[in-house]
This record gives C-alpha cells, structure tokens and sequence, in this order.
C-alpha cells in the first residue's frame, strides 16, 4: 500500500528510537497553571524533533497525559474525544487488573503516576550525543522549568543506549517494520502507519478513531483535516499515544532462579544450565540467537535474526516454549485462524508495539549472569526497549558508566518501557493482558510471561515442553515490577501550535 | 452424562424497588454467590449463573417495557431437578432477588409455589450453544483432579525417562499410574453420553432440519433472492455508528471485568422496525440453533475456542433481544476474535438489531467496522454485577484439554498419536 506520511508533522519516535544518541532523559512534568503550561510549550516547540530527516546532535519530544491538555486549555468534553483508555488514565483501578498492575506492581506502591503521586502533566524526552551534552540540556531546562513555573515530577535518568537490557539479553531485535517509513524495504512484512501513527490506515483498512474537532473549535485553521472527509479538524492526525512504564527488574532473583533451579540433584551447579534455562524462558539466547533456529547453544551469528515463524519449524514448542517471553509478546504465525498461514500473521498485526523504551539503573557489574559462565547477559528480549542496558558480559565485568539512579523514582535497575500505538486497547493492553500475563496462554494453565509476568503470592509455573515429557519449573518468582506508568499522547506539530494557542480560561487541572 | 441447559428467567421488577434491587446485587457480587444465601456451589451440576437488570425502556412505538431482573443459569439436565434445587438449596437467595419483582410468591408461601412461578418466568432461547455438548460439571471437575494428579505424578524425578525411550513406554507407566489409584479408576473408562432419548431427539432434529429445507426449496428460491434484495435496500439506509459508549457506562462495566479466567458477557438492543427485519432475524436465529446443536458442538464455536456457553434470546414478543455468554479472557479479546473469526455470524444476527455498524448483504462490513463494532457491543453490553461459575480457573481450552488427556488413557495409539497425547501433559 502506498502511504505518504507527513514526517515534518510527526514527532521524530515514531520513526526513531534515536540509537546513536546515547544520552536520554525522560521528565515527567506539572505546570502551574495554564499560562506556565502554554509557556513550556512556546518555548519547546521549535526544539521539538520531527520525523524528517535527522542529523542533530540533540532531539526533544513532548507529550502529555489527559490533564496536561486540559491544562493546556483544551475543554475537557474535547479531552473526552481521545481513546477512553488514554482519558481514564494507566492508574485507573479497572486498568490495573487488565495490565497486571496488582500487589506489590499496584499503582499505589508507584514512585510515579499514581493515586499517592503528583498529578502529571506530560513527559518531556531529551536525547544527546553524551552525557556531558545531556547535562547541559537538563541545565537549560530546569532553568526554564524555573522561570515559567513548571514543577519536575520525576526524572527519568536512562542508562546509555546499548544493545543488551539488564537481564543481559540483546535486545530490540524484532520492531514492526511501518508502511511508509524508510526502514521498510521492499519484500518485508510491513504494518500499516496507522497502528502507530493516528490519522492513517490501520491493519484493518480503516482510521482509527481520534479526536475530531468540529471546525468551529479550529478557527484559525491551525490543525490537519479529517483525512475521513468529515469536514472536521484532526487534533489527532500524525500523533499517537505513547505508552510509558518503569518496570524495575530483579536481575539478581532472575539468575539466582536460574542457578538453583538447575542445581544437580546433590546441589552442585551445572554450569551451562542456567543460562539455558534463562534462554528457554526468553526464547533467545543471551546473544540474540533465536531458539527455534538455534535451540541448543547460543549462535552468534543468528544474534540479530528475526527472520522466522515458529508454527511450521516448532509447533509444540521443543524448541523455544510456548510460554517464552518472544513467544508470547510476538507470537508470529502460531496464533488461529490457521496458524503457520498469512490470516495468523494478519492477527498478530494487529497487536503490535513499537518500542521506544531504555534501561536505567547503576551498572549491573558481576550480578547478571550467574558466576564464570561467561555469559552473565539476560533478559527482556523483545519486551524490552529498542536499545538499552548495560548487560555488560559475564564474569565480573566492570560497570559500564552510565548515569546513576535518578533522583526521583529510579533506584534500582530496569527499564523505562516506552511504545507508541494507534489503540491502547487493542495493542499495549492486549498484549499486556491476553498474552504476557495470561496464566493460560496457549493452553497454559498457570504460566504467565517467566521473565516479565505477574505472579500471584504462591509464585508462578514455566512449562518447557520436552521429550518425553515437559519439564515444569515451579515458584517462580516475579522478576519485573512495575514501579510508575502513565499514558501519553505524543502530538503531531500541528496539534502542538494548537494547543499552544488555545485561548486562556479557567484553570482546568 | 447429561446435556446441558441454558435456562433464563425473567421478571418485572417493581418500579419502586429498582434501586434497591442493583444495590442488593452489586452487594451480593462483592460476596460472591458460592455459598449463602445462594450456595450456588451446592448446586448440582450448576456451571454458571449470573443475574443482570435491564433498565426500563420504550420499544420503537413508545410502548414502555418496564425493568425486569434477569437470571440465568448453565446447568446439567434435568430442569426439574434445577429448578427444585433453586427453591430448596439456594431458595435464600433466590428469594431475595425475585423479591423485588412483581407477583413473586410472599414468604412462608410452600415450595412448590415458588418452583412453579420460577417456571412460568422461563423465557426460551433462540439457540443455545454449549462448548462441548454432553460434558457435565461433575466430569470437568473430575478430568481437572485427575490432570493435576498426572502433573504431580510427571514431577517425580525418579521415573527412568529419556528422551531417546519409546514414548509408548511413558505412556504405559502412566496409564499403570491412573490404573493403580482408586481414586481415578473412573478415568480409564470413556465419560458416560447423555441419554439415549436425547440423542434419539436431537438426531431427528438434524435430519427433519435439511429435510424441510429441501422440501421448501422451491419457495425459498423464489422468497430468498427477493428478500436479499429488499434487505441490502434497506441496509443503504443505514449510517455509521458514531456514538461512543458513555464512560461511566465503561466503568461500571469495567468494574465486574477480569478478575479471573472467565467473563460474564450480556447485551441486550432493539431489533430494527419492520417485518423483513424480524423475519430475517428468526431464520438466522433458527439456522444459528441448528449449527450450534449440530456443527458447532464440541470445542468450537465457528473458530472461536474460547466460549464456555452462549445463548441468543429474543425478548418482548421479538422487539428485543439479548445475547449472553461466559468467555475466557478479556472483552478486547474475545471482540478482536468476533471481528477477525466469526464476523459473518455476528453480522447476520445483531445486525438486525438497531445501533449495530451498516452491513452489506447481511453478512458483510458489520463487525469488521472495527471500532464502530466495539463501539456498538460496549454501549449495548448490561453489567452483570452478580456471577457465578463453578471452575474460575479453567479455560475452555484447559477443559477440553483434560478430557483429551483423559481420553488418552485408553485404546491403540500409533507412536505419533503418543506424542501428541504427551505433549498435553
């Protein structure tokens, strides 16, 4: 299909996870009233990155959460006309149990974006090339931040961009390939830009829904048509809703889970097993080899594989269980109807993400990976980030040097998971909810995601299917938390000189 | 083993006791209906109940329709034997909640009274699908028991295995395994069928079925073509549907969703004005109840795997009508599987029902108006506050799986077939 996406009205993410940048801050940010709000905005937006062509050293994106509009001016019934998931909010109570935001990941144990938290009103993303350049664009902004009345929430410090997350698996291996987007070579399975990108087609033909504006709202004619032919004004079109969570991960629980779960009868280590393990519960090897392709030893050389299908080569599973973390966030064409066939890989189409996430945290150093089996990386595999982790290798490595904890909500090691969808619902939710934390996922009964998911107090199962029989490995711990989460919608540029002209009214918090 | 039934009752609730009576609901789901005042654990052979409200409303003409409390029940045959068991074992309960409604016999009144006006409140369903027809509760409990015992037996490190062994061999062992515990020498013999009556019954009703059509060929070959092309006439008239649900709608639905492996799932809406509508919807009503007995039996309901019982009723003389489910997973999932598995189904029926996404020659467009679809289900969609089911934990797909297990016990099996059966352990 033949799409023309306007770049220089999209936000830089959706084309970019800004790789070579290597220095990241996310600030979560309140105004104090509408003026500070529309301020900030003046201020950003000729900073704010597109995506155009790119060669800075440096990128800025805003985004914000449903009070943020309406503290930007927008009336609350316009508010009212984005995705109701986005209006109610990633704490809503409801929301909590469909994302698995329970116990101790519940939203009132969160450092940010929770009932107990200050409310947000968006999330700035500032990218350079070091740190060094990073600390001068944090300068500038809290100078600013000062001088218009804008309060930071949370600092989201990140870890420089690396290929491995901090379980020490390499990491952003399989993103969506978007239709229209340059990536996207001839002969490759595209997704339509409408699932990521609103204002466009979706996986179904059709435009997902956005917030119109009657034209009266539009006088000036600042924002895009409905590209529907409604006559209406497009707040929507070329933004989308970008997903945010801090999900804390337990890398020494995960190898000491690892270890004793493989110890020899007689309590001695096996010293390859645990890695292994770790494998069969990711689905790839530390290196990125994909288990089906590789399912016993680690191939360098297939680190960055992401051509296969899995119902075809290893439909039961012997291979890379059905209940692998990449199995269950991408199941490829092992879903119905048909699977193995194009009608399965148009399913698993339509929930898709595409990350933007990085790690945070101080160095890793000597815990990941259990001691002297060389490999000492871990983790996330596809959930992850795109480009994270200090993962650095094995056996007692030396940190990494990245940025420390930040000061507000970091501490400890993780990820500051970031996706951008069309539909929270459909996308980030359902594969939040039907596949990672589904104790029956493909015919499990207790198994929810070994590496990400939630477990209930009694701890949870992972099933490797096996000859002659599967081996079930149980109290498994949980291993990733969730620590913060919001959701956003990250505007097209248009949308932004919208808002930012919103007339002044009364405070809408 | 017995078949299954899907029985609804239905009553109208005093006007002045509407608001008591969703207080009273909302209050008995955060308890839960397991034990008292409903020891609906104690039924027997009872798999789900749940009760809604549907609020007063006006059909096309303005006639109002006053609120009613609905109950509904999947429950292994005998009725009368239910229905008795409602009054005698959950009668508290059931007291309490047809109490509000209008003519529910005054307490201290005999038993039979009760039972009786129970029975004169049945409402019949159009069709009723059941995921496996004949496969009681006793024998899901039991067939769950005699996996997790399997489990258990597989965990023991000391069984000589290896991968390189003839899988026949494993199989043997375990077969001794089940064979040696009294406990489960139920389980080496296949699960009773339901009664030789029944399946003499539904056997004719498949065969009359296509016999009849066939003797009305001649007319449906004149009336169908006709009927097609008045309906896609009257399809162009309708729009798309734009109206969002309301989002405290959506969050009070929200409030009974996904707590465990299950949903309760109920709509109710208004069939569309006009003979051809209700005409079309009664056909597709009678072919869905003929599919459902006879094609969509066991583990499938047309590639959706994930229904444990499903009903469609036509309400209030055919102005209305609700459909009404127990599912696994979440609500996003099971419409994303409506849209992408059996789109064509839920087109042919709800579209006759007013405020459903503009179809084309009744099957086509509809549901595949992805948004417009989840649009129209959720605003149409009734909280169901109070909800029971007898397996919280057990998909439908877990369920058939431990009757193949189960299976598996006995007979010849090729070395292939041996695999497979290992590999639902």
């Amino acid at each position: 299909m033949a799409v023309t996406l306007d770049l220089d009205d999209i936000q830089g993410l959706f084309a970019r996870g800004y790789g070579q940048l290597k220095a990241a801050q996310f600030t979560l940010f309140a105004a104090a009233d509408q003026a500070a709000a529309r301020a900030l905005l003046s201020w950003l937006l000729p900073r704010v990155t597109t995506a155009g062509a790119f060669s800075a050293d440096s990128a800025w994106q805003v985004a914000y959460t449903a009070g943020g509009l309406r503290r930007l001016g927008l009336p609350p019934a316009t508010v009212g006309r984005f995705s109701a998931e986005f209006v109610g909010g990633m704490a809503d109570p409801n929301r909590s149990r469909i994302l698995g935001d329970v116990e101790e990941s519940g939203p009132r144990h969160w450092a940010w974006g929770g009932p107990q938290s200050p409310p947000i009103d968006g999330m700035l993303l500032v990218y350079a090339v070091d740190q060094a350049a990073l600390q001068r664009h944090r300068e500038e902004l809290r100078g600013q931040f000062d001088a218009l009345g804008i309060h930071t929430v949370a600092d989201l410090d990140t870890l420089e961009s690396a290929r491995t997350e901090p379980f020490g698996f390499r990491d952003g291996i399989s993103q969506p390939l978007v239709d229209g987007l340059p990536k996207a070579t001839a002969g490759e399975r595209t997704v339509p830009p409408g699932e990521f990108v609103l204002g466009y087609p979706n996986a179904y033909g059709l435009l997902t829904d956005r917030p119109l504006l009657p034209a009266s709202e539009d006088p000036r004619r600042l924002l895009p048509p409905d590209v529907g032919g409604s006559g209406a004004a497009d707040l929507g079109r070329n933004g989308s809703y970008l997903v945010v969570r801090q999900l804390a991960q337990d890398v020494e629980a995960f190898w000491r889970y690892a270890q004793e779960a493989t110890a020899r009868p007689d309590g001695s280590a096996d010293p390859d097993a645990p890695v292994a393990l770790a494998a069969k519960m990711v689905g790839r090897w530390p290196g990125g080899a994909p288990l089906v392709k590789a399912p016993d030893r680690d191939d360098p050389g297939l680190g960055t594989d992401n051509d296969f299908g899995y119902h075809h080569t290893d439909p039961l599973g012997l291979a890379c269980p059905l209940g692998a973390h990449v199995r269950r966030v991408n199941p490829r064409d092992s879903l119905d109807p048909r699977p193995g066939s194009d009608a399965s890989l148009d399913v698993n189409d339509r929930h898709r993400l595409l990350r933007r996430g990085r790690s945070y945290g101080p160095s890793t150093a000597g815990s990941a990976g259990p001691n002297g089996n060389g490999t000492g990386e871990t983790g996330a595999g596809e959930t992850g980030t795109g480009q994270t982790g200090t993962g650095e290798n094995g056996a007692g490595g030396t940190g990494t040097g990245q940025t420390g904890a930040g000061e507000n909500g970091a501490g400890g090691t993780g990820l500051h998971f970031l996706c951008l969808a069309g539909n929270l619902a459909r996308q980030f939710e359902f594969v939040q909810h039907t596949w990672l934390n589904n104790p029956t996922f493909r015919g499990g009964y207790d198994d929810t995601d070994p590496v990400v998911g939630g477990r209930h107090p009694s701890g949870g199962t992972f099933t490797a299917p096996a000859r002659p029989v599967r081996r079930r490995y149980r109290d498994l711990p949980q291993f990733v938390r969730t620590r913060g989460g919001g959701y956003f919608f990250l505007p097209g540029i248009s949308a932004l000189r919208y808002l930012e002209q919103l007339p002044a009214g009364e405070p809408q918090p | 083993m017995p078949h299954q039934l899907g029985v609804t009752i239905r009553a109208t609730v005093a006007p002045e006791r509407v608001a008591a009576l969703r207080e009273w609901l909302s209050e008995t789901a955060r308890k839960g209906m397991a034990e008292t005042p409903f020891d609906f654990a104690h039924l027997r052979g009872l798999h789900f109940a749940k009760f809604f409200v549907l609020d007063e409303a006006a059909d096309l003409e303005g006639e109002p329709i006053p609120a009613s409390l609905v109950f509904m029940t999947e429950v292994d045959a005998p009725l009368r034997r239910h229905l008795a068991e409602l009054v005698d074992v959950a009668g508290e309960g059931i007291d309490q909640a047809f109490g509000h409604c209008v003519g529910y016999p005054a307490p201290g009144t005999r038993r039979r009274a009760r039972i009786r006006w129970l029975r004169r409140h049945m409402v019949s369903s159009g069709a009723s699908y059941v995921n496996t027809v004949g496969r009681g509760l006793e024998q899901i409990r039991q067939e769950a028991r005699l996996r997790e015992a399997l489990q258990d037996y597989l965990d023991q490190p000391d069984h000589g295995w290896s991968a390189s062994m003839p899988p026949a061999r494993v199989r043997s062992d375990i077969q001794a395994y089940v064979a040696g515990r009294a406990d489960l020498g139920w389980a080496m013999k296949p699960p009773a069928r339901p009664s030789l009556l029944w399946r003499v019954r539904e056997a004719l009703h498949m065969v009359a079925v296509p016999v009849a059509i066939v003797l009305l060929l001649p007319l449906l070959l004149v009336v169908v073509p006709i009927g097609a092309v008045l309906l896609r006439i009257a399809e162009r008239r309708d729009g798309p549907v734009t109206e969002r649900p309301a989002p405290e709608h959506l969050r009070e639905l929200a409030s009974y969703e996904d707590f465990g492996a299950q949903n309760p799932f109920a709509v109710a809406g208004s069939l569309k004005p006009g003979g051809l509508r209700r005409t079309t919807f009664r056909a597709v009503l009678f072919l869905t109840d003929y599919a459902v007995r006879h094609l969509y039996n066991h583990a499938s309901l047309a590639g959706i795997t994930t229904i444990h019982f499903a009903r469609w009723v036509p309400l209030d003389g055919w102005r209305r009508m609700a459909f009404a489910s127990n599912y696994d997973g979440s609500v996003e999932a099971y419409n994303d599987d409506f849209i992408d598995k059996v789109w064509w189904g839920l087109n042919a029926t709800f579209s006759n029902g007013l405020g459903y996404p503009r179809t084309r020659w009744l099957f086509f467009g509809g549901a595949r108006y992805e948004q417009e679809f989840k649009y129209s289900l959720r605003r149409h969609q009734v909280p169901v506050p109070a909800w029971y089911t007898a397996y919280p934990t057990l998909t439908a797909h877990n369920i058939e799986n431990n009757a193949q297990i189960r299976a598996g016990l006995r007979g010849n099996m090729s070395p292939a077939e041996v695999e497979h059966w290992l590999s639902l352990l």
